[in-house]
């Protein structure tokens, strides 16, 4: 493929991902949720992706919060006592699990308020290649096990997640199961939706080298059985020459054409990748946090569409 | 009989050390099976009344004292280990809610007190000063123990080493102070609290150091093996969690694994209450115990030694007596000339025995007031007396 049609698949992709698509803005945001009874079941999270399955699980029922700043990795947050002050005061507190929300045990929560959204599947983490395991003192060996945590980019699995706060949710509100049920139902459906519309790319381009900007794809690549490798590309940041090179050893075993990126990348960034080393890219937003425009739902969707816009190999 | 009553008035008053000295004793019969009475009934009350408000306390299998005493009143003998795994199967059950409790280290002579914010709920503690527990490493702190350490918060408090000859041991940690609890006349007026994660790190479960996979850590490794660093002795470890090097901090281990002393469950009604004691029945290495059970043993072995007590105390009151009627009769005897010049004089004899009669009726009726009045003060004041021993 020519360096100019992979520069027009890629301007193409990055203007879905940051449209967000045609899905309507919900109540997720922050807007809306100031008409909130004030008696409504107040739920904190820690990502996004829960933020947006609580309301729309919950709707008017539930006050969502998600205290993290836009524009940040909420995985790499740290809140300040404020910000924890805030989440004792919840009355359910959604963490994504897996490892996702590391200051969680840096900080003092009420562990009844806590639900792991994740836990019904903890069999099913994947742990990330690059642990680094490091040894001193009378305990001996210390092995700091790292969990891939990007858990809601395999539908099925965000199905559950949603399923977990749906259950929470509705302990906490006895009497509205049939509505919960109705919200989750159509969340459900809607993931459903994209999850076949996945597995159908997936099935197209069976075996296709991919590579990453980050390892943060590990559930997308295991559910739709994806050739996916990574690399540590930062989307603002040019490369050094450290990570030129990793590129290039990475490429003389995976001949990938195509880079999946969280955001943007810069446009230097993107043209050495396309001119040097014939590599494409384009944008799928795993959504950690919230979206500047549209919600998850249109964000998901738009990763699937620049997915969709990809060449057949 | 106002006449009568003066001259028995002032001869008590010119006898007036053999007076009070009678006085005394009758007051001192009275007031000591009384007032020990008293002061054991509001034991018995202070001890049962923390008891009564803790449902049930699950711990290692042990002593059902030494648990009871340490998740109650923070008492220095620590009990055999359970680990927060009891916790999390006391949640599972759905019964009762659990509160992991980890009593073992001191701020001097101050019980640290690692457990969570559910603790706080649970015994109805309110912040009166500064803030709830947020981050890692933080403490608040009782009111009592604010005042006799001298700290508030922005203050700092050092966990103390438990043995100065333990070199590789437990160090000590310093935590700021957050919080001071307002005034709640219990122990957990004399508590350091501290989140249970913190206690862990208090025990070096959990720690901080160096990133040593980075190059300015490397003359902390030892060597390394592919994704394994190794690090030698000098690899610094934190004594203090900062919003700089909190990152660095980290639990080696399942936190499941890690200890508690105690977990206390909260079951919502008796019945939850009853099922929950049911699983524990079997035998097991948990115990669970009903912290009012325990206490009303302990209590049995306080009220019979009570019982002797106050048998002794009735027996020497009853010799007190005697001697007392005996000091009256011979000093009846001994006033024979006074009695014979006092008919002389034109008394009769009944206002003789009526003057001799209301001295001893005035000095038993002083006597018994003035029990009544130690023992009402006793009534008083007595609870704040028991509490400050049994601290």
């Amino acid at each position: 493929m020519s360096s100019r049609m992979k520069s027009a698949v890629v301007t193409l992709a990055c203007a879905i991902a940051a449209c967000g698509g045609p899905a309507p803005e919900t109540e997720a945001d922050g807007g809306a949720e100031a008409q909130v009874e004030s008696d409504a079941v107040v739920v904190f999270t820690t990502n996004y992706p829960l933020a947006y399955f609580a309301k729309r699980i919950g709707g008017e029922r539930v006050r969502v919060e998600f205290p993290a700043p836009a524009g940040i990795d909420p995985a790499y947050w740290s809140p300040s006592p404020e910000d924890v002050a805030a989440y004792q005061e919840a009355d359910v507190v959604l963490l994504n699990g897996a490892g996702y929300e590391g200051w969680v045990a840096k900080t003092s929560l009420p562990d009844s308020k806590l639900v792991n959204t994740s836990a019904g599947f903890e069999d099913m983490y994947i742990v990330s290649e690059e642990a680094v395991v490091h040894t001193h003192g009378p305990a001996g060996e210390h092995e700091h096990e790292n969990l891939a945590f990007t858990t809601w980019l395999d539908p099925v699995l965000a199905i559950e997640q949603a399923r977990a706060i749906r259950d929470a949710l509705a302990a906490q509100l006895p009497g509205a199961e049939a509505d919960l049920q109705e919200g989750f139902a159509a969340l459900e459906t809607d993931l459903t939706e994209i999850d076949a519309r996945l597995g159908a790319w997936a099935a197209d381009h069976a075996g296709q080298p991919l590579l990453a900007s980050h390892p943060v794809y590990q559930y997308l690549a295991r559910r739709y059985d994806l050739n996916l490798r990574s690399v540590h590309f930062e989307p603002d940041e040019v490369p050094t020459t450290g990570g030129w090179r990793d590129l290039a050893a990475r490429l003389e075993n995976h001949t990938a054409e195509w880079m999946l990126w969280e955001a943007t990348p810069l446009a230097e960034t993107r043209e050495l990748l396309a001119s040097e080393y014939g590599v494409g890219s384009f944008v799928f937003d795993p959504c950690g946090n919230r979206p500047e425009s549209g919600d998850y739902i249109s964000v998901m969707r738009a990763n699937v569409e620049s997915l969709e816009a990809l060449p057949a190999i | 009989m106002r006449d009568t009553l003066y001259l028995a008035l002032r001869y008590l008053a010119f006898h007036r050390v053999k007076t009070a000295i009678l006085v005394a004793a009758i007051t001192l019969i009275v007031f000591l099976p009384v007032g020990l009475r008293v002061i054991v009934n509001q034991s018995s009350q202070q001890l049962t009344a923390r008891a009564e408000a803790t449902p049930l306390v699950i711990g290692a299998k042990g002593s059902p004292t030494e648990l009871t005493l340490n998740t109650l009143y923070f008492s220095s003998d620590v009990p055999a280990r359970t680990t927060h795994a009891a916790a999390a199967e006391v949640t599972e059950t759905g019964l009762a809610h659990a509160i992991p409790m980890y009593v073992r280290f001191r701020v001097r002579d101050r019980p640290i007190v690692g457990t969570t914010l559910e603790y706080f709920e649970f015994r109805g503690l309110r912040i009166v000063e500064g803030r709830q527990l947020a981050i890692l490493g933080e403490a608040v702190l009782g009111s009592r123990a604010a005042k006799r350490l001298g700290v508030g918060p922005g203050d700092y408090v050092i966990s103390s080493p438990e043995s100065v000859f333990d070199i590789a041991g437990v160090y000590p940690l310093r935590m700021p102070v957050v919080g001071v609890l307002e005034f709640s006349d219990s122990a957990d007026d004399d508590a350091v609290f501290v989140d249970v994660k913190t206690a862990w790190v208090i025990e070096g479960l959990g720690h901080g150091h160096q990133d040593l996979s980075r190059p300015e850590a490397a003359a902390g490794v030892l060597r390394r093996e592919g994704n394994v660093v190794v690090g030698n002795a000098s690899v610094m470890q934190f004594n203090e969690i900062t919003p700089d090097n909190i990152d660095s901090f980290h639990f080696h281990g399942e936190l499941s694994d890690f200890p508690l002393t105690a977990v206390i469950a909260v079951p919502p009604d008796q019945r939850s209450s009853a099922l929950l004691q049911g699983r524990y029945q079997s035998a097991g290495l948990s115990q669970i115990v009903n912290p009012t059970e325990v206490m009303d043993e302990l209590l049995d072995t306080i009220l019979t030694v009570e019982k002797f007590v106050i048998a002794g105390a009735v027996t020497v009151g009853l010799a007190t007596l005697a001697t007392t009627f005996l000091v009256f009769a011979l000093s009846l005897r001994l006033r024979s000339r006074e009695r014979e010049t006092l008919f002389k004089i034109g008394g009769s004899r009944t206002a003789v025995a009526t003057v001799m009669t209301s001295e001893i009726v005035v000095v038993l009726a002083a006597g018994v007031l003035l029990a009544l009045c130690l023992t009402f003060l006793t009534q008083r004041y007595g609870d704040v007396i028991i509490r400050a021993l049994i601290r």
